[in-house]
């Protein structure tokens, strides 16, 4: 989960004590990852630089590696939820807002972008690829919700698909800029966003054009108005 | 028992369903008006929809509110629901009562056993279906006192859309 769920009373703060727990470890083992790995050497690396006892660790990161990089971008979309309740979004047009909030969370990545190109590679192996596409799915859910969407049609899949889209290769594509202060990736992510934009003209015409096309349910109710008027007379 | 749905999953799917059955509702009201709107059974069919429209917009609301995602299946039932509605319609104003009695019951039934499985702890919600509920009890002795039993077909009919309404429950939880 993105958050700790709301749970029964009085265990609500021993879940977000664990969650500082958590983030503390991740934090001092991100330094380490980049030499040696999202794995059980950078887990007891970051506990030793906390005076933890390495087992303690693990007991805060039983799936090891998964764990910790599940835990890793769960990290970043709280960043970036904590950083967007700060602005001021009411009087932003929807566009702005998304490329705000991705902007948002990869900037907060910043100071660790080989623990993301690590991170990414090791979720791009096949069995950790689900794992990846969750991970992906979580953290376009907690943008949407955080610039205010709260659509419940069928929207909600279209919106995340496309912004799993926009994101992904935002990132990618931030990973290997050394323009000053990533200004191409943010130009690149406005361009991802327009072409995104331009999907809903293209339906509209398409829906133009159909509700042009006759209603067969009129039709039919002029028939059988008809017939019954045949009948009276 | 592990990979028993959580406390927390188990509520979110019965929003996911209620949701779910409460569009195919409306979308059901939608396909019946198309055919008879503007007949006797049309006004009847017209102040059910309207109520369903209010149940809708309640979970609307919860669902953006709990966090909750909607069914994927939402564009099957966009075109099942008016289409069931729209073909019992065509067989005449008594099947059209037919299927709204049989779906109904199957929401009654439905709502009942989770408003059963809910505790205090989710007062909201559960308050919430028993409102509901209470409309849709009523929309079905509606169906009944406008003929729905004289329906042709009349068993055959109730039994396919009780069938395809719990078979459209059990997915919209899941999916």
């Amino acid at each position: 989960m993105t958050t700790p769920p709301p749970d029964p009373a009085g265990a609500g703060r021993d879940a977000g004590d664990r969650t500082r727990r958590r983030d503390a470890l991740l934090l001092a083992a991100l330094p380490h990852v980049a030499f040696d790995g999202w794995g059980r050497a950078t887990l007891a690396a970051a506990a030793r630089d906390l005076g933890m006892k390495a087992a303690d660790a693990e007991r805060h990161f039983p799936g090891g590696a998964a764990d910790l990089v599940a835990h890793f971008s769960d990290w970043a979309d709280r960043r970036m939820t904590a950083a967007l309740v700060e602005h001021e979004l009411g009087g932003m047009r929807l566009r702005d807002r998304i490329a705000l909030a991705v902007r948002t969370r990869t900037e907060a990545l910043a100071a660790h972008r080989e623990a993301v190109r690590r991170a990414l590679s090791w979720l791009a192996m096949p069995l950790n690829a689900l794992l990846g596409l969750r991970l992906l799915y979580r953290s376009v859910d907690a943008i949407w919700r955080a610039v205010g969407d709260r659509s419940v049609d069928f929207s909600f899949y279209t919106k995340r698909a496309l912004l799993a889209g926009v994101l992904s290769s935002t990132v990618l594509y931030w990973l290997d800029d050394d323009s000053d202060g990533a200004a191409e990736s943010w130009a690149f992510l406005d361009r991802r966003i327009a072409d995104v934009m331009r999907i809903p003209r293209l339906t509209g015409r398409v829906r133009g054009a159909a509700a042009r096309l006759p209603d067969p349910f009129r039709l039919m109710r002029g028939l059988r108005g008809g017939a019954r008027r045949f009948r009276r007379a | 028992m592990p990979g028993d749905p959580t406390r927390e999953e188990l509520v979110e799917g019965m929003i996911r369903v209620d949701h779910a059955g409460e569009f195919g509702a409306v979308r059901i009201y939608a396909g019946q008006l198309a055919v008879l709107g503007g007949t006797k059974a049309g006004e009847a069919i017209a102040e059910m929809a309207e109520q369903e429209r209010r149940h809708l917009d309640g979970f609307d609301r919860l669902a953006a509110a709990r966090r909750v995602r909607p069914t994927v299946l939402s564009p099957l039932w966009h075109v099942a629901g008016f289409a069931l509605g729209a073909g019992t319609a065509l067989l005449g104003p008594k099947a059209a009562m037919a299927c709204t009695q049989a779906v109904e019951e199957v929401i009654d039934e439905h709502y009942a056993a989770q408003a059963a499985r809910l505790g205090d702890d989710e007062a909201e919600l559960r308050d919430m279906i028993e409102d509901f509920r209470a409309d849709e009890i009523e929309h079905r002795d509606r169906a009944v006192a406008e003929g729905a039993e004289d329906a042709p077909g009349y068993e055959l009919l109730t039994g396919a859309v009780k069938a395809g309404s719990r078979l459209a429950i059990w997915l919209s939880t899941r999916f």
